[in-house]
């Protein structure tokens, strides 16, 4: 096992190293220029040239990618164009609200989702079911920033409940920080709800059809104990995987979230950088996720594991 | 009491040591701004948002009042000698830089050095300066090849860059480069411990700026500069929707500015001023490039006149309530010294789309293909270059309509190539009020060819004009060359006005005392 994970984490290097090669390339490739956008709008060619000039993105490509791969190589993500600051203090700056944006949506979607998807398979066929799978659809075709914007008109304008945006941070009080959390969470939350809902049944309602619950029923076993200690530790790996799936998507759905609410995260920054052309925060925050994404794929390989003692690495 | 002030106290209750949110104290100002605070040298970036920025940490020698008189802020007085040709400034005394070293005249030349370099109205100076040097700790002087009637006004011109005083060490800074300290004599400290670029700028008041009891009326950015509040918190919300919520909940107390649709929800709210942010409108422009045809030829550029509507471009903007817009503008901000009518009769009188055509036909247009440029995530932009998509297809043009985002817009109107290598014919922007109101700052006005802004007009009798007036002593002299220029530009046409749009801002009935004219932060106080 632990040479299983010691293989993954170094498999990660040369991962790291191809989406490091295709967002150096990518950003040189595509449209745009840093330098006029700091320019405004009254500059002169001559003016764009020369501030193009001091940020180096007159140089050759390879010269460019080289500085920056040995800049990465000692732990520098380099500097803002615009802001002037280091990148990994512009991340730094933005990780916990989109973590804890990403943590509080998670279990919230985890802990409404499963019991959902469940009770959907117990009751297969029922009104129960579909409403159920009335939600999942629903959930999945309304786009974030609807219900994100649905759900501050109701719960922040209307009823005066909770606050429209902002964040607080987790040291000014767990109250404040949850408040601010709440609308964003709920509005992520709902695709991953019907997204992991509907897997959660699909698997239910395989393990429900084997022969051992019927021998766990015919043991006098309680439909509870049934459902939550017999099925569905037996049809936890396809929900892991979605869960993990989830994570990975969540980076996107925050970038939307974090708009509606203005949460100052990760996904805004991002979006930032992309408008301005702020490469040296783009690269660092798409190795960034890169990596996230690398990790949440161990995990969950690693999960199997718990779920399933067969599953050996 | 509303029901979510109870379920914090019941969250109160049942957690062991909460930190509880405070009420905002009145003595912080939560304000959200039309863009993301990127840079903080308002030399090196010519954003409008760091020139807001920049007013708080920084002092200028001048201030302007709304007609444009400069009035002394960090100067005592300026004494000319020589016809005009030698300026000799001296500083006010009691004036601290926020590290607490005193401002010398060596800081102020350094400043002015570095400003000059970028702001074209400095550029021009500097092209009139033969030496600039301090006489001793408050004193400078500026010895000039001829006299420079603008002296005065350039020291306190509000367009971008703007002639801000930084201590010595840090304007000796490339202009080219960032400066890496946030070090001013303003009214306000910024708080770079705080300072998370996307989210939240903060400011906090300097206890030691003394405001200049001689600075004129409150007005634009003259008269004493007197700050009612201890914090000030820059909120950046990109969502204009989510940033009219929090106004209508009082969790902002001023959202600089608010799109058309949200302006009309704000209006209904009783706890919530919509007003115009100042009375100098923005200029819209239909840009040509004069390097590539069909519109190198100037029949062509004039063949459009008759089907121009500026009401049109103007409804697209800001909507249908005239008084977010008006019509019938030329080359300068409208209401502004130098604005008038000369040479605007081909914007006047019945439109006609087939007189256009027509006018195309005799220019010799045979159906080129014609590249419009324009973005889609800028509000007013993206609108005028709707319009003129659509003036386009009407017309029968041979269009191929390039919508992306700004960054690329920037960059693509850069290219002087032709059309088949990637170049445009037409694009439209808008320029703030108090970059357009005279030739100084009027990048789209310049006539001097491949050094001129993006288009390239070739307009020798413009920059006649222009250099004239750099040199005329007084108004009414400006006001018949500002004349002039109009009616060259209606007949070479480098650009189209499409109308000017208004600046709305909003914000809570509490505040009393904005200054108008863009988001200043003294005066205004809390009822």
């Amino acid at each position: 096992m632990w040479a299983y994970i010691v293989r993954r984490i170094l498999a990660t290097i040369p991962v790291m190293a191809v989406v490091a090669l295709f967002v150096f390339s990518l950003l040189y490739i595509a449209p745009g220029d840093p330098a006029a956008v700091i320019a405004g709008d009254q500059a002169s060619p001559e003016d764009v040239e020369r501030i193009r000039a001091s940020l180096g993105l007159d140089r050759p490509y390879l010269v460019r990618f080289g500085e920056w791969v040995w800049r990465i190589l000692h732990g520098d993500l380099g500097t803002s164009i615009f802001t002037n600051l280091p990148v990994a203090t512009m991340i730094a700056q933005r990780i916990e609200p989109t973590l804890s944006l990403m943590t509080v949506t998670i279990l919230f979607a985890v802990s409404v989702a499963v019991p959902l998807g469940v009770v959907a398979a117990w009751k297969q066929g029922t009104i129960i079911d579909r409403l159920v799978m009335a939600f999942a659809v629903l959930g999945f075709s309304v786009p974030v920033f609807v219900v994100g914007y649905l759900l501050a008109y109701s719960f922040a304008l209307e009823l005066d409940w909770l606050p429209v945006q902002g964040y607080t941070p987790f040291s000014h009080g767990f109250w404040p920080w949850l408040e601010n959390l709440i609308l964003p969470a709920l509005a992520l939350g709902t695709v991953y709800i019907a997204l992991i809902a509907r897997i959660t049944r699909a698997s239910m309602l395989e393990v429900l059809n084997q022969d051992y619950i019927r021998t766990a029923r015919a043991k006098g076993a309680g439909q509870g104990s049934i459902l939550f200690l017999h099925a569905l530790k037996n049809a936890a790996v396809p929900i892991a995987t979605v869960v993990g799936i989830g994570i990975a998507l969540l980076i996107g759905g925050a970038v939307v979230t974090e708009s509606v609410f203005a949460i100052p995260g990760l996904g805004r920054l991002t979006v930032d950088a992309i408008l301005r052309r702020d490469y040296p925060v783009i690269q660092g925050v798409v190795l960034l996720f890169s990596f996230v994404y690398v990790l949440v794929n161990l995990a969950i390989d690693l999960l199997y594991t718990l779920f399933d003692p067969r599953i050996r690495y | 009491m509303q029901r979510r002030a109870l379920l914090a106290l019941g969250a109160a209750a049942a957690l062991p040591a909460p930190a509880i949110a405070q009420p905002a104290s009145n003595r912080v100002l939560k304000f959200v701004p039309q863009a993301n605070l990127t840079s903080v040298d308002p030399i090196w970036t010519t954003a409008t948002v760091t020139r807001n920025h920049g007013y708080l940490v920084y002092d200028c020698l001048y201030g302007l009042d709304d007609q444009f008189r400069p009035h002394p802020q960090m100067a005592e007085g300026t004494l000319f000698d020589d016809g005009g040709k030698i300026a000799t400034i001296t500083l006010r005394p009691g004036l601290f830089f926020h590290d607490g070293e005193p401002v010398r005249a060596t800081d102020v030349v350094a400043s002015l050095n570095r400003w000059m370099a970028r702001s074209p109205i400095g550029q021009k100076l500097r092209s009139y300066t033969e030496e600039l040097e301090a006489l001793d700790d408050r004193r400078l002087r500026f010895r000039l090849n001829k006299p420079f009637p603008l002296l005065l006004h350039a020291l306190g011109s509000v367009a971008t860059p703007t002639p801000f005083i930084m201590p010595e060490r840090i304007a000796r800074t490339d202009p080219f480069q960032q400066i890496r300290e946030t070090v001013g004599s303003g009214p306000f400290r910024f708080v770079q411990s705080e300072f998370n670029s996307g989210s939240l700028a903060v400011y906090v008041r300097n206890e030691r700026y003394v405001p200049n009891p001689n600075a004129g009326p409150v007005s634009l950015t003259a008269g004493p500069k007197v700050v009612h509040f201890d914090r000030l918190e820059w909120h950046i919300i990109q969502d204009t929707a989510t940033s009219t919520a929090a106004l209508m909940q009082g969790e902002i107390d001023w959202f600089e500015q608010p799109t058309p649709e949200n302006q009309l929800l704000l209006r209904r709210n009783r706890n919530v001023v919509v007003e115009l942010m100042t009375p100098f409108m923005s200029l819209g422009i239909m840009r040509f490039n004069f390097l590539h045809p069909p519109f190198d030829n100037p029949a062509m550029r004039r063949a459009l006149l008759p089907a121009i509507q500026q009401s049109d471009f103007m409804i697209a903007a800001q909507g249908p309530d005239p008084a977010n817009w008006r019509d019938g503008v030329g080359i300068f901000t409208p209401g502004s010294p130098l604005a008038s009518d000369a040479g605007l009769e081909p914007l006047r009188g019945p439109r006609s789309i087939e007189r256009a055509r027509q006018l195309m036909r005799e220019a010799g247009y045979t159906n080129q293909l014609i590249r419009i440029l324009g973005p889609t995530d800028i509000l007013n932009p993206a609108a005028l270059t709707q319009v003129t998509i659509d003036l386009f297809r009407r017309l029968g043009a041979n269009i191929d309509p390039v919508l992306t985002d700004w960054g690329t817009v920037v960059q693509r109107r850069a290219s002087r190539e032709p059309l088949e290598r990637g170049g445009w014919s037409i694009t439209c922007t808008t320029f703030a009020g108090f970059e357009v109101m005279d030739p100084a700052g009027h990048f789209p006005l310049r006539g001097n060819g491949r050094n001129a802004w993006f288009g390239w007009p070739d307009i020798p009798r413009l920059e006649e004009l222009r250099d004239a007036w750099f040199d005329a002593p007084d108004l009414p002299t400006q006001q018949a060359l500002a004349r002039e220029m109009q009616i060259v530009a209606m007949h070479e046409l480098p650009f189209i006005p499409l109308g000017a749009v208004a600046s709305i801002t909003a914000l809570r009935r509490n505040l009393t005392g904005r200054v108008p004219g863009f988001a200043q932060f003294w005066n205004i106080r809390r009822a």
